[in-house]
């Protein structure tokens, strides 16, 4: 490519170099290549120390415009500016990822009237998932790419091939200029600089009356490596993305039950779950009675990995724990890239099984007690002399329109079972009965009109629970969100090189002093990115060393543009 | 005493030990053209004496903060009071460090104020301690609400620069268009800044009062078909009701000079029955903050920007500069870590997701979108001066959104931190 | 760096084209991994009320009616006489109605199946994967899927005697 370049006699310079088209500064001596810029004598522009960005070429294609166009810092900016408005429009109302169930195309119509309409109607209810969102974000992402490579390489170079002696017009119009009468000799009094100047961590180097003394030239990359963990975070986020690396459910974990988390091996056990509350005397004066804090949320939670018969629905699979954690709101269970986090609870007691026991009403005598399951139950029972059979079961009963009893959900809200009983003094058919296991629900269908209805007058047989003990709850739910991220490491890895980049690049500044003797006259120039205040109070420490007194002041030459 | 009244003896301490030496770093400025002095002794005398007052104060504060973080068993960073506080702590710190760099005394009277003004916020809210609940029991706490307060600090500080830069550089006397329109920015900024001063003094005007009227609105919300929820809604005002909730009767009312009834109802937009109190603590905000401001037009008899141009003279407009853009740059890493990287982490661990675009988080980005424009401009646009100076006030302006705004129109995850 | 440039650029430039597009795309079309309309019926594997594993890999090659129900929930229950119909009309043509019920144990099932008197194939789905990975939300949903193994169409609610033949005979004859 280089030698169908053109060449362009004004990139020449007069110190013999020839610089790339785009160089503002030559790249051996820093006089200024445009004839123009040489005649004025404002401060030079001494970004990417005035070399020619790689994307500075003529007659462009349209590779090179594109490239153009994401290398130019305006454009970021204005890319950075979109991605500012934007999700500022996204905080107007709330976003539709916040709600659980709502049905979007009403909600914000009904919520915000017709300002929620629109928003919903612009897509703004989901602005970070839409199209134009992600789009900006994919061009700043290119924009990164593009800018960094388009100016490290450029300016790397010049960095690393600076010479020592510049031309004086370089050394005049940085911002900050001393030119002042000397008449030591010039190498011993550049000499006598080294030593202060190393002193203040400056690396030195001389060739006659010449010097250049540099310091903290890391700081300049800070910026690239900003933009380095920028990129790799943002790749890491799309890669969240990719199938397998990611999974995020919400799980009911019902106490004491292993419960299977889906597309993976593992099952989880809400051993017990405790939420607790402050107690009034933990509560400040002006809260008690009104405010009720919680102090605590955890659910005791044992990780077990599927052994063996994993898959096949009609065996039972063999669990081992692998795992046990209690996971409070900021300590989630961690195993091996899984993560389960205290999400929501449920205190509602769930039924699970009951113990009654057949008695005789009239005598009093009970013939046995068998476990009634509320899920899967056995379908026939013995008790002394009677033998029972489940015929049906509600879980939730009730009666549909046509007066049929029915189960209004699957859950155990108002579990019922129907029996017919064989045995000794029974009708020869069996006799019927209705068994409602909670107390509430007894009451409430008129368990006791029913059976009578079913079993005649004459009935005599009961299904009563004795003691509580023969009540099997499970007194909480534990909600959990079960999360697999495994391209996190790299959102952290992106994050901390980014905040590298951000203290290498803000909290040094690269400083360079360039200072010549000539004729019985010293000219410095010095350069830095930021803070010229210190950095004028460093040179005018370091000339005193040499016996040079000059005020701080008088050394600013035009610090701002303003 | 207990630790804890100790703790509020030396805040109180601190409050007026700031405010004593916001007064000495403006007689160290403007006591310089007094007769019979020499103005350099005069101000290096007074700023030291200022400085030393103002870090008096500081200490002070800090015994505050650390008594009460001893005296709680947590760190006092967990609702809006101590927030509040601590960012006007580190608003100091911010202040200290840069003082330091660029033995500026006039930054003592332009960045004292900032923490003057939000300690009096603080002081708003609610001062009990309360317990932590679940989610804010983290180390994260610690860290991440520290540094995003020590950061956006710094920016606090840059927005004072900035301000002065605003103050010293604008053309005052000219009459041209651009520079007019300077003018009045200048003047609408300073306006808001006595508006937040006249929110300030009405709440503690009414609060010491005893000021209280009340509302009640029933609402009725239909869940599904036939079923009505009706669910009554009561609102407390602290300040007269200019305004009232839309749709909502009154309770009780305390007369306030003659006026006996709310003089408008909120329009029906303004949905939530704390929305119509919020709307009229802005209308008594605007309306002390003008009389206010009213009041010290008529004490200059020229626009206060004018007024307070020659207080900046003889400084060197360059250094203002670089000390707005210094600010910000050590501020920026440290707002970046504590409130992006840390906030993520903290999200990671509490909530199983390091990013959920919730309206703090969203802003939390805006901010550091906002400042990241700003060094773009600065560093690779060559936006320095005015321009710059511009985007430091601006800048803050959004801090202080993300800080308050979000929590008083938008509430989301972050909802704890902010009553009203 | 010289000869290697336009090379490097058209390199980077497709990389970002190629990731920025799957970017937005996943964005625009990406959605929630829950199979619609044309896309590929997502396999299961559950028991059924015969004691065997099922599979829609068995099925391969026929057209399946995947009917999603509850015992407890009303319009299920008044669709499955016109489910049990279609079963009987379409099963020497290559079309098998499959019963999925959601979350209920074998007892409520068997009773049920009795009930209303259906004998077409039905699977339970204790642990709610099939309704997870179908993305099912209410009861009944109706996938119907065609013999390559995609979904042809999804209806949500009650499905009359017509509309179910309709599906079907799209299903069968496409």
């Amino acid at each position: 490519m280089t030698d169908k370049r053109p060449l362009i006699t004004n990139t020449k310079c007069e110190c013999g170099h020839q610089n790339p088209v785009g160089t503002v500064l030559c790249e051996a001596c820093g006089k200024p290549v445009d004839g123009e810029e040489q005649l004025s004598a404002d401060n030079l522009e001494m970004r990417y120390d005035g070399v020619a960005r790689r994307s500075q070429r003529v007659n462009p294609g349209v590779i090179d415009l594109v490239w153009n166009f994401f290398s130019s810092v305006k454009i970021a900016i204005y890319l950075i500016v979109l991605t500012l408005l934007g999700s500022m429009l996204g905080t107007v109302f709330p976003q539709e990822s916040t709600f659980l169930n709502i049905d979007a195309s009403t909600y914000y119509q009904e919520t915000y009237g017709t300002a929620g309409e629109i928003y919903y109607k612009l897509g703004l209810s989901h602005t970070y998932e839409s199209w134009w969102f992600v789009t900006l974000l994919v061009l700043i992402g290119a924009s990164l790419v593009i800018c960094s490579l388009d100016r490290v390489l450029p300016l790397y170079k010049a960095l690393t091939r600076q010479k020592i002696r510049k031309h004086r017009q370089f050394l005049t119009r940085q911002k900050v200029v001393l030119v002042t009468e000397l008449q030591d000799e010039p190498e011993a009094w550049v000499a006598r600089l080294v030593k202060p100047l190393q002193k203040k961590g400056y690396r030195v180097r001389t060739e006659g009356g010449a010097l250049l003394a540099e310091k903290h030239r890391f700081s300049r990359w800070g910026p690239y490596v900003i933009h380095i963990g920028l990129i790799i975070f943002l790749l890491a986020v799309l890669a969240r993305g990719l199938p397998g690396l990611n999974m995020d459910q919400h799980l009911a974990f019902q106490q004491g039950e292993a419960v299977r988390i889906p597309d993976t091996t593992y099952y989880l056990k809400n051993e017990k779950f405790t939420v607790e509350f402050y107690t009034e005397e933990e509560m400040p004066k002006e809260f008690r009675g009104t405010k009720i804090l919680p102090k605590l949320y955890e659910t005791k939670a044992i990780l077990y990995e599927c052994t063996a018969d994993c898959t096949d629905p009609s065996k039972e699979p063999k669990l081992a724990e692998v795992a046990r954690h209690n996971i409070q709101v900021n300590s989630p269970l961690s195993y091996n890239g899984l993560k389960a986090y205290q999400f929501d609870y449920d205190l509602t007691p769930v039924l699970r099984s009951v113990q009654p026991e057949l008695t005789n009403s009239e005598s009093g005598k009970v013939y046995g007690k068998f476990k009634l399951d509320m899920k899967n139950p056995q379908r026939t029972f013995q008790a002394g002399p009677y033998t029972l059979e489940l015929k049906e079961k509600y879980m939730d009963f009730g009666l549909n329109d046509e007066g049929q009893p029915v189960s209004k959900s699957p859950y155990p809200n108002a579990p019922a079972f129907l029996f017919l009983i064989r045995g000794p003094d029974l009708p020869a058919g069996g006799q019927q009965y209705f068994y409602f296991p909670k107390q509430v629900d007894k009451e409430k269908f008129q368990m006791e009109a029913i059976n009578d209805k079913l079993g005649g007058s004459g009935r005599f047989l009961e299904l009563e629970v004795g003691s509580m003990s023969d009540v099997d709850f499970s007194e909480s739910t534990a909600y959990l969100n079960i999360r697999v991220d495994r391209a996190m490491p790299f959102v952290w890895i992106g994050a901390g090189i980014v905040m590298l980049g951000l203290v290498l690049g803000f909290y040094w500044q690269h400083r360079r002093i360039w200072l010549a003797i000539d004729q019985g006259e010293l000219v410095l120039g010095g350069h830095t990115n930021k803070n010229w205040f210190g950095f004028r109070r460093e040179i005018v420490s370091i000339l005193a060393k040499a016996d040079l007194t000059v005020d701080e002041k008088s050394l600013d030459n035009g610090g701002g543009l303003a | 005493m207990s630790l804890l009244d100790f703790s509020s003896d030396v805040f109180i301490a601190a409050f007026f030990l700031y405010s004593g030496s916001f007064m000495l770093y403006t007689i160290a400025i403007m006591g310089r053209k007094w007769s019979g002095r020499k103005p350099e002794e005069h101000t290096a005398r007074w700023g030291k004496i200022a400085f030393i007052v103002s870090s008096l104060g500081l200490v002070c504060h800090l015994a505050y903060f650390f008594t009460r973080w001893s005296g709680s068993g947590h760190i006092p960073v967990s609702n809006m009071y101590e927030f509040m506080t601590f960012l006007s702590m580190m608003v100091m710190v911010a202040f200290t460090v840069i003082f330091s760099i660029y033995r500026k005394i006039i930054l003592g009277v332009f960045a004292v104020p900032i923490s003057i003004i939000v300690m009096a916020y603080a002081a708003v809210f609610p001062q009990e301690v309360q317990p932590l609940i679940p989610s804010l029991k983290s180390i994260y706490l610690n860290i991440h609400v520290t540094l995003a307060a020590l950061g956006e600090s710094f920016f606090a500080v840059g927005f004072a620069a900035g301000l002065m830069y605003l103050l010293r550089t604008v053309n005052f006397s000219s009459k041209e268009k651009s520079d007019r329109k300077q003018q009045r920015l200048v003047e609408f900024t300073l306006f808001s800044i006595i508006v937040i001063i006249g929110f300030l003094g009405s709440v503690f005007a009414f609060r010491g009062a005893g000021y209280e009227t009340v509302f009640v609105r029933s609402n009725v919300t239909i869940d599904s078909p036939g079923q009505g929820d009706s669910t009554i809604e009561k609102v407390s005002y602290k300040m007269p009701p200019i305004v009232a909730p839309y749709h909502s009767e009154i309770e009780s009312f305390q007369p306030f000079l003659g006026m006996k009834e709310p003089l408008f109802e909120a329009p029906s937009w303004m949905n939530g029955v704390n929305a119509g109190r919020k709307f009229n603590t802005v209308l008594w905000s605007l309306i002390s903050g003008a009389i206010l401001y009213g009041i010290l037009r008529l004490a200059a008899r020229k626009p206060l920007g004018r007024a307070i141009h020659p207080v900046l003279d003889g400084i060197d407009e360059n250094d203002l500069d670089e000390i707005t853009y210094r600010a910000i740059a050590i501020g920026f890493p440290i707002f970046t870590l504590g409130a992006l990287i840390f906030a993520m982490i903290w999200a990671q661990v509490a909530w199983g997701r390091f990013w959920g675009w919730d309206p703090k988080e969203v802003w939390a980005l805006v901010t550091w979108l906002f400042y990241s424009a700003y060094l773009h401009l600065r560093l690779a646009r060559g936006w320095q001066g005015r321009k710059s100076a511009w985007l430091a006030v601006l800048g803050f302006l959004v801090v202080m959104f993300t800080l308050v705004g979000v929590n008083l129109v938008i509430a989301g995850l972050h909802s704890y931190a902010g009553t009203d | 760096m010289g000869k290697a440039r336009k090379p490097v650029q058209i390199i980077i430039l497709f990389v970002i084209l190629l990731l920025g597009g799957y970017a937005i795309g996943s964005s625009v079309f990406g959605g929630d991994g829950k199979p619609k309309e044309g896309g590929k019926a997502p396999s299961f594997e559950l028991l059924g009320l015969d004691g065997q594993t099922h599979t829609l890999n068995e099925y391969k090659g026929k057209s399946v009616v995947l009917n999603f129900w509850g015992s407890w929930c009303a319009p299920c229950v008044k669709e499955m006489p016109a489910l049990q119909a279609q079963w009987e009309k379409w099963k020497d043509q290559g079309v098998v109605v499959v019963g999925v019920n959601v979350g209920e144990d074998q007892m409520t099932v068997e009773n049920f199946v009795k009930l209303v008197d259906i004998n077409f194939p039905v699977v339970m789905d204790s642990g709610r994967d099939a309704v997870r990975s179908y993305g099912v939300s209410p009861l009944p949903t109706t996938f119907f899927i065609n013999a390559k193994g995609r979904v042809d169409s999804i209806h949500i609610g009650q499905l009359d005697l017509g509309t179910l033949d309709d599906q079907i005979r799209k299903l069968v004859e496409p």
